[in-house]
């Protein structure tokens, strides 16, 4: 820890914007740390925008089309998908700054450095089906619109199943940061945040019917294994954003109890 | 030792398996009743359903003698689900499928 | 509000007098939490039910009432064995606090029984989850419960730990557990209303 004192260095100016960003490059010891938070928040928000908005990929579409449905589907999404996913595909390794984050939280943990080592590498391995496998498929299938329509069908189905279906991952990783709350002593997180994550890891066994059911509540699509999961999915991420970015703050680089956030104002600044 | 209070769990459970023992003749009723019948019966079911989990919750969980907004909040949800839960029975009615 | 406090107290005989949050607040917020969520998943069957209500109440013909109500009776009285867990632990009682926890666990374990044999008994009789929608509500609640329940045992073992050792016994903790397992008790006496009741 050589990085200068925040008592050394110069406060932190209460000026433009660019001064601020700025004082936190130059003294700010939990700069790294202020960066993979905010590459976490850009990355959620544009992945909304790029999913929900341009790509128009969800909320999911039904299960039950057939093949010229599943053409006419890929031929009204062609440029947001191929654009769309091309933006995913240049900025998805920021999702290594961003699982980097995440297990420095739990490093700093009094749990073993086994629980953060498996974190990182199941979520790792989580981006190829949870996005890319999806982004490939949409993207080939968004390419050459004369494909034959079977063929459109098969990319379409690949696309859904591997982003909805393979949630086995989520769940093991929520579970294991789960237990990593519950058991640390040195309270880096609040213990609801641990039950948070079982809830999380519940709804994931929750999609696993996605599999089997084309239509109904249980569908890719439906409103227990889509809307239910999602609205509880958002819930769970707002939470560790902001549970993070209070970690961060009362981060002390120390090994034993993370310290509370101190009330008084001047005493840690945040960019 | 206070036998009153260590009766009250047992007074408890008795009252919740009686009402889970007639539920058996409520749920036997036939239910092929006027539609008013049938929201009636749902509404009851859902009713008494209700009331035999704020009484798990009350005093089984100790709510009685928590601070007074964990009462409210609780009281708050079963509240809110039994109304979610009739109306989304009454939307259902409302918009039949095949 | 004094008068339930000191009436518990009189109740009691302690001078305690002060309201308390049952095992940690943190348990409660999940157990909140949880709770809507399954409100959701109640709304979402209601809903379905209500809209072709004679497929429904078919196939829940083939569901036996007799066996939700032992059910019932089963996870009641677990919930009333960890609730005087909790009241003997709180008295300093260690031995008779395991001891409920085990009967718990027991309860528990009947109900996990009887439900795999349910499940059994109509899958034999040809109803899985595909058969129709019904069929696939009730599979899903019900396991979706059971993996609740599964956790509930969990959280026992955790309480009993906590018990056994003169070192641990932390009373948050035993309460934290017995809030949890309440909670899927409280759970399955709606989904019984639900699914073999409401005919």
């Amino acid at each position: 820890m050589n990085a200068p004192r925040p008592e050394s260095a110069p406060p932190a100016p209460a000026g433009s914007f660019l001064r601020r960003i700025a004082w936190h490059w130059r003294h700010d010891e939990k700069c790294e740390l202020w960066i993979g938070w905010w590459t976490l928040v850009v990355f959620y928000n544009l992945y909304g925008l790029l999913f929900f908005v341009i790509t128009r990929t969800q909320p999911p579409p039904e299960p039950s089309l057939d093949p010229m449905e599943v053409v006419q589907w890929f031929g009204d999404r062609r440029h947001g998908l191929l654009y769309g996913y091309a933006l995913v595909f240049i900025v998805g390794g920021a999702t290594a700054i961003m699982n980097a984050t995440l297990a420095y939280s739990i490093r700093r943990m009094s749990v073993s450095r086994a629980f953060a080592y498996s974190y990182l590498v199941i979520y790792a391995l989580a981006t190829l089906p949870g996005m890319l496998l999806m982004g490939v498929a949409c993207t080939v299938g968004a390419m050459r619109p004369d494909r034959d329509p079977a063929v459109m069908s098969w990319l379409y189905d690949l696309a859904f199943l591997s982003f909805e279906g393979t949630m086995g991952v989520f769940l093991i990783g929520s579970l294991i940061w789960m237990a990593a709350v519950l058991l640390d002593e040195n309270g880096v997180f609040p213990k609801w945040f641990g039950y948070l994550n079982l809830c999380n890891a519940l709804t994931e066994v929750v999609v696993a019917p996605a599999w089997i059911f084309q239509s109904g509540a249980f569908a890719w699509d439906g409103s227990i294994a889509w809307w239910i999961n999602m609205g509880v999915f958002v819930i769970y991420t707002t939470a560790f954003l902001t549970l993070l970015r209070r970690m961060i703050l009362r981060e002390d680089f120390g090994t034993g109890p993370l310290p509370e956030l101190a009330t008084d104002p001047a005493a840690g600044s945040a960019p | 030792m206070n036998s009153g209070f260590e009766k009250r769990p047992i007074v408890i459970w008795l009252a919740l398996s009686a009402i889970t023992i007639l539920q058996l003749g409520i749920g036997s009723i036939d239910a092929r009743a006027a539609l008013a019948g049938k929201a009636a019966i749902a509404a009851s079911v859902i009713g008494i359903a209700l009331i035999k989990v704020r009484i798990i919750i009350r005093e089984f969980m100790e709510v009685r003698h928590a601070p007074v907004l964990l009462g409210r909040l609780t009281d708050l949800w079963v509240v809110l689900t039994g109304a979610i839960l009739l109306g989304g029975y009454l939307a259902g009615t409302a918009f039949p499928k095949g | 509000m004094t008068s339930i406090a000191s009436t518990r107290s009189r109740a009691h005989g302690s001078p305690e007098t002060e309201r308390f949050v049952p095992g940690q607040p943190d348990m409660w917020a999940f157990v909140l939490f949880e709770a809507f969520v399954f409100t959701a998943y109640f709304t979402v069957y209601v809903f379905s039910r209500a809209r072709t209500p004679d497929v429904f109440r078919q196939s829940q013909m083939h569901l036996d009432l007799r066996v939700g109500v032992v059910n019932t009776l089963l996870l009641l009285t677990s919930s009333l064995f960890v609730a005087r867990c909790v009241q003997a632990a709180r008295e300093g009682s260690y031995r008779a606090a395991t001891t409920n926890a085990f009967l718990t666990m027991l309860f528990g374990s009947v109900f996990l029984v009887s439900k795999v044999r349910e499940w059994a008994m109509e899958i034999g009789q040809g109803f899985t989850f595909t058969t129709d929608e019904f069929f696939s509500f009730y599979y899903f609640l019900t396991a979706i419960h059971f993996i609740h329940l599964l956790i509930g045992f969990v959280a026992l073992a955790v309480a009993v730990r906590q018990l056994t050792s003169p070192a641990r016994r932390s009373q948050v903790i035993v309460e934290t557990c017995a809030t949890y397992w309440h909670t899927i008790d409280f759970l399955w006496v709606l989904i019984f209303a639900l699914l073999y009741v409401m005919r």
